[in-house]
């Protein structure tokens, strides 16, 4: 017996000791030396993406084109690897947990609460974007201090921008109501013909930002920080909103699409009049890609449409640091954020700031035809409004479930 | 070496996994529930997570919609298994060869079969136009809205596809052994075939029954494939919930899906202790044959 505990003792120190390596010392020089030492560095090597991997036109543009400049600029091996943005934040806590110092993820594309989430339980290297030479030369540092109003301090790269748009069908809906107010005098009126996804899904989510900066006077108040009181006095705003629309609903508000993926079905199939995205040419996207009729167009409320960066970050654990930062500072130049706006390969919008280019290079991203269904940062721009503090956004998901889902 | 030592190194290919991935699993969701071991440092107390869903209403309305679902649809597939089971039996040997098509559901991973309810029963589905093209309803809304009744008839069709066969094998197995005399010797007595089944065949097909709900039930009642393709809203299927707290919402929630995942585990075990001492309890009374 007394064999058998010592043997079962044995093989649990092996499981707890295992892998003591420590970190790889280069970790902390790296970020000491000049850029031209990463490049070499990573010269040759192999970087692993992590990233959402529902889109298969971005996938497509990752596979192709980012491949192919990462090999011919620096004979880097690129390998996607799709993943949902909170399950690889989960496999970087267990790694950190069993005390994994080599990963298996270079680069992670994320933002908002998972960027929040990473950092807090200290699963990300850096901070390293102030090292990425085109990040200091055309990024405007203002437009990326804040992700969801959580500081960024340099821990991830800026890679792209998003806004968020509805969707109509030009041949079905002659005038899109163009503030909320409107919008919910329509729902009222067009009974199961419109519908949200669930929060907390990423859209659905978004939208019921969107709504209570409109209900309750604004962004502005919110920017500052999490806010109890002001929270408990404005909420009641917002679910009241959605409560007075909910039996005008689609399936009479008994259930919600789980994800944007199945509401842009439903739009597709003309079941509801209005689809939502928080990226502005995703519809053009959907009628490139044959699954929307070419008479959809966006629309944007007066009220504000919320935008955000998304960026690229760096796990504790990386296997190819170096690799990761020329791929994390690659993304965001010229040549490969231009290639991203182009609606044929993506059209996500740069996150950098074109006053900081050169007249040429602006030019041509003047010259990007993004389509009719896509709306130009003439018409974007006005309304856009920051995103709110990570911790609103919690509450907002927590308050709905409880005041419009459960109630 | 001794003899514990030698059946441990030689069990151990079986033991190693349960204890480091089953035993360790369970041991770290309940860990984490109390606050202990989590991602971020928990603040509050350690039953913080467990008071907060024991005063959320939505939570016991989705824990009794769970149970309800996994309920309904384990016994529409053991009572359906069962009977289908003794009816492929009776068949002549030809045909009863044909019958093992019966097995196909089992093969289909459980997120395909949720597409297959999916695809025939919405109401733009397969069984809608099928009606709407032989006019047996004038427009495809008039298909009756099973997957968005607020019963979760969707998940109850598509566990009791899947479970069915499942409930079939192990009947099976138990009547491949059956000794047909009892039968032959029950009929030459005048009895009718009703009475035959519920008298001689039921009896002996019991416990195959008995361990097919069990098994069927816990893992309606907790699996995650299918509600994920065919839940509603409201209420919400447990598993989708913790889905969400986990995947989708601030690591500081993380005590709270633990804790939901450990009172789910808790039922499940209390669930299996209960019905077996039931069982027996009833089936002491009853003759054996």
């Amino acid at each position: 017996m007394t064999k058998t505990v010592a043997f079962l003792a044995a093989l649990c120190a092996m499981l707890v000791l295992s892998d003591p390596l420590p970190a790889q010392p280069t970790d902390a020089s790296l970020l000491a030396g000049p850029f031209a030492q990463i490049e070499e560095q990573a010269r040759g090597s192999q970087v692993r993406w992590y990233m959402f991997g529902g889109w298969a036109h971005v996938n497509t543009w990752v596979d192709t084109y980012v491949a192919g400049e990462m090999k011919k600029r620096y004979d880097i091996d690129l390998v996607r690897v799709p993943m949902d943005a909170g399950v690889f934040v989960n496999k970087l806590l267990n790694e950190k947990a069993a005390g994994k110092k080599v990963g298996t993820i270079d680069l992670l594309w994320i933002n908002g609460e998972n960027f929040k989430n990473a950092k807090e339980a200290g699963l990300l290297y850096g901070p390293f974007a102030h090292k990425l030479p085109t990040v200091a030369r055309v990024v405007d540092p203002g437009s990326v201090a804040l992700d969801f109003g959580y500081a960024v301090d340099g821990y991830e790269a800026p890679y792209g921008r998003a806004q968020f748009v509805f969707e109509y069908d030009t041949a079905t809906v002659g005038k899109p109501p163009k503030t909320v107010a409107a919008l919910k005098e329509w729902i009222r009126a067009n009974p199961g013909r419109f519908t949200y996804p669930q929060p907390p899904d990423f859209t659905g989510s978004a939208f019921v930002r969107q709504i209570f900066y409109a209900v309750t006077g604004g962004h502005e108040q919110y920017l500052a920080g999490w806010d109890a009181d002001l929270f408990a006095r404005n909420a009641p705003l917002l679910w009241d909103w959605f409560n007075a629309i909910e039996p005008f609903l689609w399936q009479k508000g008994r259930t919600y699409p789980k994800d944007s993926a199945f509401l842009d079905t439903l739009f597709s199939r003309g079941e509801v009049a209005f689809g939502m995205s928080y990226h502005p040419a995703h519809a053009q996207n959907k009628i490139i890609e044959g699954s929307y009729p070419e008479t959809v167009r966006t629309f944007v409320m007066e009220d504000g449409s919320i935008y955000n960066t998304h960026f690229t970050a760096i796990p504790f654990n990386s296997p190819n640091k170096s690799g990761a930062m020329v791929l994390a500072d690659f993304l965001i130049s010229v040549d490969a954020q231009l290639s991203k706006y182009s609606p044929d390969n993506w059209g996500d919008f740069p996150a950098l700031d074109l006053n900081r280019l050169s007249p040429q290079d602006r030019k041509r991203f003047q010259a990007v035809d993004l389509g009719p269904a896509t709306l130009g940062s003439e018409q974007l721009d006005p309304v856009s409004v920051p995103e709110i503090p990570s911790a609103y956004l919690e509450a907002l998901e927590q308050g709905w479930k409880e005041h419009v889902l459960d109630n | 070496m001794s003899w514990t030592t030698s059946l441990f190194l030689r069990l151990s290919p079986l033991i190693l996994p349960y204890l480091v991935l089953f035993c360790g699993g369970v041991l770290l969701t309940v860990c984490q529930s109390v606050g202990v071991l989590t991602p971020l440092p928990h603040a509050g107390g350690a039953l913080d997570a467990y008071a907060g869903i024991l005063v959320d209403r939505s939570f016991f309305a989705s824990f009794a919609f769970s149970l309800g679902v996994a309920a309904v649809s384990a016994l529409f597939a053991v009572t359906a298994g069962t009977i289908l089971a003794y009816r492929v039996w009776q068949l002549p040997g030809k045909l009863s060869t044909a019958a093992l098509v019966y097995k196909i559901p089992l093969i289909l991973p459980h997120i395909a079969v949720a597409f297959v309810i999916l695809v025939f029963w919405g109401q733009s589905g397969i069984l809608a136009s099928a009606a709407h093209s032989v006019g047996l309803i004038q427009s495809m809304n008039e298909f009756p809205n099973f997957l968005y009744s607020g019963w979760g008839i969707g998940m109850v069709l598509a566990y009791t596809l899947k479970g069915t066969p499942f409930a079939m094998i192990l009947a099976m197995a138990l009547l491949t052994r059956f000794d047909t005399r009892q039968i032959q010797t029950a009929s030459m007595l005048g009895a009718s075939g009703l009475r035959i089944f519920y008298s001689i065949v039921l009896p002996r097909l019991a416990p195959a029954m008995h361990t097919g709900f069990i098994i069927l039930f816990l893992y309606n009642f907790g699996a995650f494939d299918i509600p994920f393709i065919l839940s509603e809203s409201r209420p919400g299927m447990l598993s989708i919930h913790v889905y969400n707290l986990y995947f989708k919402h601030d690591l500081a929630r993380r005590p709270e899906a633990m804790a939901i995942l450990t009172i789910m585990f808790g039922f499940a075990v209390l669930f299996i202790i209960v019905y077996s001492r039931v069982v027996r309890r009833l089936e002491s009374g009853v003759r054996k044959l």
